[in-house]
């Protein structure tokens, strides 16, 4: 693990009959953050009967004639450490922040780094949500961009983006900036 | 010639994957994977190692033949991506090699595995047995509208013993700020008296936990008085179950809990839970004023560290204590069920069904895990019968 996959399953890999352009994203952030609301609303899902994930989630988006495979993995503490057991091959990160929860900007910060220092993740765009906007507590995105020195970021793509997944406002902005990235990267 | 080529190195491939060297070891392994397969929507975290040594497998098998037949990586791509080996018939040969970079694809054909590998073991049971027992057949319904009886009582009991315990730590919280600043006037509650001479008398540490000990017997004489007040059939029941939440809220407790007793018979555990849980939340009051009386007299300030400590110690007994009582719970349900068939089929059970009382509490664990066999043999027939 931990490598790009070589031989044989590289082979495979090309094998498949598909001719839409596929899109491998995952979808990270501390637990609560709404990551499985977010992915449920992109795959325009029922958001109302949601529960902790224990594990993860993979929905399949058709999006400007590209096929979006979302991987949300469970944010929880103890789930964190399986992270990167699924960012191989991946094209783009989505990474989202509660932004009511303001007590944790820290700690998400921290995760988040660790994230952009993955091998795996060497320079792949990412896509920040600041979600849950819809609070009157929410910090604006410009706010947490500022926070978590986006800034500074040199190596790679990044956008931040305010959303708030139980409305879906702001949402489809993200998708369509991840569709543009992603054509102007791959072509 | 490079169609030819092609041609020869599909057919060769697609032999081998018909072949006992790829079939034994890949069936073996999805037999032996599949069961944490569920058609849950969200995916274990297991699969994803699961997929992961399937990888590895799939890999180093087609490595070996490929190097034993001579086929190097370039012919197997082009081979495998001519539009011969893209017909139907051969993309469903392919599947199990094409899983191992499709996670979805992998995991639907570890579902599959997995209800194949239940509807075998419900053809087993069958042949054996002549008929599938009534576990397995019928009975889904009531089934699940027991369950659900049984999640509304759980889950009332839950709540009651939340507040309970909620209630339990405010006053305790006021309680600390009280004490030692006020020494109460004591109550002439003969219970408080004893209570009373049981701390003097027990010379043996000037700790807490003698007033804990205290308390639960005070908690516990309060219950034997209070059981007789329910007056009806059902006393007994309240007893054992009045116990459950009370020692749940009863934070002093810092000894082993008292033996849990599921309520003996109830008919609608639902309209019963609610009157016990009444009396038993009065008597647990009374019991907690005097608890805190006794506490006064005793004169005694707690350090706030060891109650934090303490509640520590508490929360994990109640966590306990509510698994206990769970499982108490479905044995019971599980009872109550088997009489209920017992007296409403009359046919002779053709089945060795275990005796319902030989049968004690079957854990929570095996029940559930019944549950979702059952479901799935239904999703099964369901299938089948489309077919």
């Amino acid at each position: 693990m931990g490598e790009a996959q070589k031989g044989l399953l590289s082979v495979i890999e090309k094998l498949k009959g598909t001719t839409e352009q596929e899109v491998r994203i995952v979808l990270l952030g501390l637990d609560n953050a709404g990551k499985t609301t977010l992915l449920k609303s992109l795959a325009s899902e029922d958001v109302n009967t949601i529960t902790p994930t224990q594990g993860f989630n993979i929905k399949s988006v058709a999006s400007h004639g590209m096929k979006l495979n979302v991987w949300d993995i469970g944010g929880q503490r103890k789930i964190r450490p399986f992270w990167k057991k699924y960012l191989e091959n991946t094209d783009l990160l989505i990474y989202v922040i509660d932004s009511a929860d303001k007590k944790r900007f820290e700690e998400t910060g921290l995760e988040l780094s660790e994230l952009i220092d993955e091998e795996n993740l060497k320079g792949v765009p990412v896509l920040i949500f600041a979600n849950k906007q819809d609070l009157a507590t929410a910090s604006p995105a410009s706010e947490i961009a500022e926070g978590l020195n986006l800034h500074t970021y040199r190596d790679r793509e990044w956008q931040i983006q305010a959303c708030s997944a139980v409305s879906g406002e702001g949402v489809q902005d993200g998708m369509n900036w991840i569709c543009n990235n992603i054509v102007n990267k791959k072509k | 010639m490079a169609e030819d080529d092609s041609e020869w190195v599909v057919e060769s491939i697609v032999g081998y994957l018909g072949s006992p060297e790829w079939v034994i070891p890949v069936t073996d392994f999805m037999e032996n994977k599949c069961t944490v397969f569920d058609a849950e929507d969200e995916n274990k975290l297991s699969y994803t190692e699961i997929h992961q040594q399937y990888k590895n497998l799939v890999e180093k098998l087609l490595e070996n033949y490929m190097q034993e037949v001579g086929i190097n990586e370039q012919q197997f791509l082009t081979a495998c991506t001519s539009p011969y080996a893209k017909s139907k018939t051969l993309q469903v040969v392919f599947q199990p090699v094409l899983a191992t970079d499709d996670f979805q694809m992998f995991r639907s054909l570890m579902v599959r595995k997995n209800m194949e590998l239940q509807l075998q073991a419900l053809r087993v049971i069958k042949e054996r047995n002549g008929a599938l027992p009534e576990c397995l057949t019928d009975g889904v319904d009531v089934m699940t509208e027991l369950q659900q009886q049984e999640m509304k009582i759980l889950e009332e009991v839950l709540k009651k013993s939340k507040e309970e315990y909620d209630e339990e730590m405010s006053r305790r919280v006021l309680l600390e700020e009280e004490v030692g600043s006020t020494s109460s006037g004591c109550s002439d509650n003969p219970m408080a008296e004893s209570s009373k001479q049981l701390i003097s008398s027990s010379a043996s540490s000037q700790e807490i936990s003698t007033v804990k000990v205290n308390g639960k017997s005070i908690i516990s004489e309060q219950r034997k008085t209070a059981a007789p007040e329910g007056g009806d059939g059902k006393s007994a029941a309240k007893i054992g179950s009045s116990a459950k939440p009370d020692c749940g809220s009863k934070t002093v407790e810092s000894r082993v809990l008292p033996a849990v007793r599921a309520p003996v018979k109830c008919d609608e555990p639902h309209a019963s839970s609610s009157p016990q849980t009444k009396t038993q939340s009065s008597s647990n009051q009374t019991a907690e004023t005097w608890l805190e009386e006794a506490h006064r007299e005793a004169g005694f300030s707690k350090p706030f560290t060891e109650l934090s400590a303490s509640q520590q110690e508490q929360l994990q007994q109640r966590a306990a204590y509510l698994r206990q009582q769970r499982d108490k719970l479905h044995a019971l349900k599980r009872e109550q069920q088997k009489n209920k068939q017992a007296t409403t089929t009359e046919e002779p059970p053709t089945s060795p069904t275990p005796a319902p009382t030989t049968t004690p509490a079957i854990s929570a664990e095996e029940r559930k895990k019944l549950q979702k066999r059952k479901h799935l043999a239904d999703k099964l027939k369901e299938e089948v019968i489309k077919k």
